[in-house]
């Protein structure tokens, strides 16, 4: 058997039970305006009221931000490391925290945009639902009716939500929150770091240097044991220079030597003569 | 627990008793055990461990499978219960089945990136199979993210690969209808590797995010009229564990992804390299089968369909199964139809 991650939102029955009351709570809203001869119409505003309630409860309850706060993220969630933001004065060093407000500023004012999205899709999804609903002529009487409306509502829903949330502009606007909030948590790290040298401690930003430069190092080895070593590039400054005939695979394997033929030397070439000349021994001066 | 109930539950009195009835299925479900088959760890690499799952009927004679699956999910989908279980099907038709499991990276992981994904730990599986096989070339099988992953692996060493499978890959990302990339296009992924590993819970709610209503609600309310069994329930609950258990994505090898794919559509552009090397689809010359569901909102079959057009193979299969993306791995009809297409493609050239 397979150990799975305990995730928090693994919450199968509170999911059931807060889906159960979001029915039932719709089909209330059904039952009421059956009551008032079948005048549908007048479901579209608690309908829309209902949606875009939802659809803000959904962003804002995830765990983007643990608190309320006002501060649901666009996509929904993120915990730990993502999480709340230590912003006061004990905390913030020098010039960090006008930064810090300006982003919150920001990010306060992209949901406010968020907001208004919100408010379109639920408008059109209950608009959607009730030209869809036409001339039925009262509430769900058995339960499987009343799916079948739940599950019409579903259909307008997601087709408003759809139109909406596919629109360039929306995508910008996910993206600039997306932004907004991980430049606040740079600013987060920021200040933490800023604590943590004035300790003496070691910081991110240098362990991440370290492992830039590990990893500079090592692409250089990769690139050594592929190029061929007669490349001029490629050979220590210290070295000797290469025969000019190096014709060594990627591998970096040395290619076998030829045999030597008795009595038929190759004569050296100019650069393996220079080489020569460089590793005479050098004569003591007087 | 939040009450259910209300005026229109008092007009539903059966629908009441069902929802207690079910509250309780639930609870007595939470501790269902998902994956079935028999494996065990055979080469690691950092987090990554490669498995190799335990026969289940006479060997056929035909090359080792490796499952590549996605960084973005647990691969344990595949084995979720064994009447829901592509790896269990492949092992009964007597295949030599071995799966990648990138584990769990932690904050010490954020640097491990897509070259060291696809260079060390997808190329030391294949290595490690191919040593224990006289280094032939095996077949690969990858999944969404992880098909990716397979056809860099694939066109960096062709040697290494025989046949090539690919399940719900994306290739183009700039289809009209993939949602994903609209949301992540303009989104600052330099930024974004500088905040660290991304809680696999955020990527959780941007898929949820894709279609709310329908994820997050409509599955639950269907519940309600559908009076589920006990076993029905555990069914359900083993889906629900493994769509919340998704693992902490290593900053760097996001941030590429999103960069590379979503952002600069590299596979198609022919833009793509690693370590230094081109990558291009037009290098993969072994047969490949592709994979693709109609429904699929996360990988839209547009964004997959296009792989036929960019590669090098002469031999090439592109099929559409009428189900969604996760319905794929799972579902009762794609259950028949995904293995026995993966067995009889891969038995006609082997």
């Amino acid at each position: 058997m397979q150990s799975s991650g305990s995730s928090p939102f693994f919450k199968p029955e509170e999911a059931y039970a807060t889906a159960a009351e979001g029915f039932f709570e719709l089909m209330k809203s059904f039952g009421m305006s059956a009551g008032k001869a079948t005048d549908w119409t007048s479901l579209a505003a608690p309908l829309a009221s209902q949606f875009e309630r939802w659809l803000q409860m959904s962003q804002a309850a995830a765990p983007w931000f643990p608190a309320r706060g006002a501060t649901p993220f666009a996509f929904g969630a993120a915990p730990a490391g993502f999480g709340s933001l230590p912003m006061g004065p004990a905390v913030a060093q020098g010039g960090q925290l006008p930064r810090s407000f300006e982003l919150l500023g920001r990010l306060a004012h992209l949901q406010g945009e968020l907001a208004r999205h919100w408010s379109e899709i639920a408008t059109t999804a209950a608009q959607r639902f009730i030209a869809r609903l036409g001339n039925m002529p009262s509430a769900p009487a058995t339960p499987q009716e009343a799916l079948k409306l739940y599950e019409l509502w579903v259909n307008c829903a997601e087709e408003a939500y759809g139109a909406t949330v596919h629109k360039e502009e929306f995508g910008r606007l996910q993206a600039e929150l997306t932004n907004t909030f991980t430049g606040l948590v740079a600013e987060q790290r920021q200040q933490a770091e800023t604590l943590v040298r004035g300790f003496g401690l070691p910081t991110r930003n240098e362990v991440d240097a370290l492992h830039a430069q590990l990893k500079e190092l090592r692409e250089q080895v990769i690139q050594l044991s592929r190029t061929p070593r007669g490349s001029p590039v490629q050979e220590p400054l210290s070295r000797p220079a290469a025969p000019e005939r190096a014709t060594n695979p990627p591998t970096g394997k040395k290619p076998p030597a030829a045999p030597a033929r008795p009595g038929k030397r190759r004569p050296p070439t100019a650069r393996a003569k220079a080489s020569t000349r460089a590793k005479a021994p050098r004569r003591p001066r007087r | 627990m939040k009450s259910a109930g209300g005026e229109p539950s008092a007009a539903f009195p059966e629908l009441a008793l069902q929802i207690g009835l079910t509250l309780n299925r639930l609870r007595a479900a939470a501790a269902v055990e998902v994956g079935c088959s028999r494996k065990e760890p055979v080469w690691s690499c950092g987090k990554t461990i490669l498995y190799r799952y335990a026969p289940l009927s006479a060997a056929r004679r035909s090359a080792p499978l490796l499952i590549c699956f996605a960084l973005v999910n647990r691969p344990y989908v595949l084995d979720l219960q064994p009447d829901r279980s592509l790896v269990r099907r492949l092992l009964e038709a007597g295949l030599d089945v071995y799966l990648i499991d990138w584990g769990n990276p932690e904050d010490a992981d954020r640097h491990t990136d897509l070259p060291q994904y696809i260079e060390q730990h997808l190329a030391g599986s294949v290595a490690h199979i191919r040593g224990g096989h006289g280094g032939a070339p095996l077949n690969l099988l990858g999944v969404c993210q992880g098909g990716v992953l397979s056809l860099c692996y694939a066109a960096r060493h062709p040697q290494a690969v025989a046949n090539l499978i690919t399940l719900t890959t994306p290739i183009d990302f700039h289809t009209p209808d993939n949602l994903l990339s609209k949301w992540v296009r303009q989104v600052d992924t330099a930024l974004l590797e500088r905040c660290g590993n991304v809680p696999g819970e955020l990527l959780n709610s941007l898929f949820l995010a894709l279609m709310p209503l329908r994820l997050a609600q409509q599955k639950y309310v269907r519940l309600l009229t559908s009076q589920p069994d006990q076993r029905t329930i555990e069914d359900f609950v083993r889906m629900e564990k493994w769509i919340f258990d998704s693992p902490p994505q290593n900053a760097a090898a996001l941030a590429q992804f999103v960069r590379w794919f979503y952002q600069e559509n590299r596979l198609v552009r022919d833009t793509l390299s690693i370590e230094g090397a081109r990558v291009s689809l037009r290098d993969i010359r072994q047969p490949l089968l592709n994979l693709y569901a109609r429904e699929d909102h996360i990988v839209p079959p547009s964004a997959s369909r296009a792989l036929g057009d960019h590669i090098g193979s002469a031999d090439y299969t592109g099929r559409e199964v009428a189900t969604g993306h996760i319905g794929m791995y799972v579902s009762r009809a794609a259950g028949a139809e995904v293995p026995s297409r993966i067995i009889s493609w891969l038995s006609e050239r082997s």
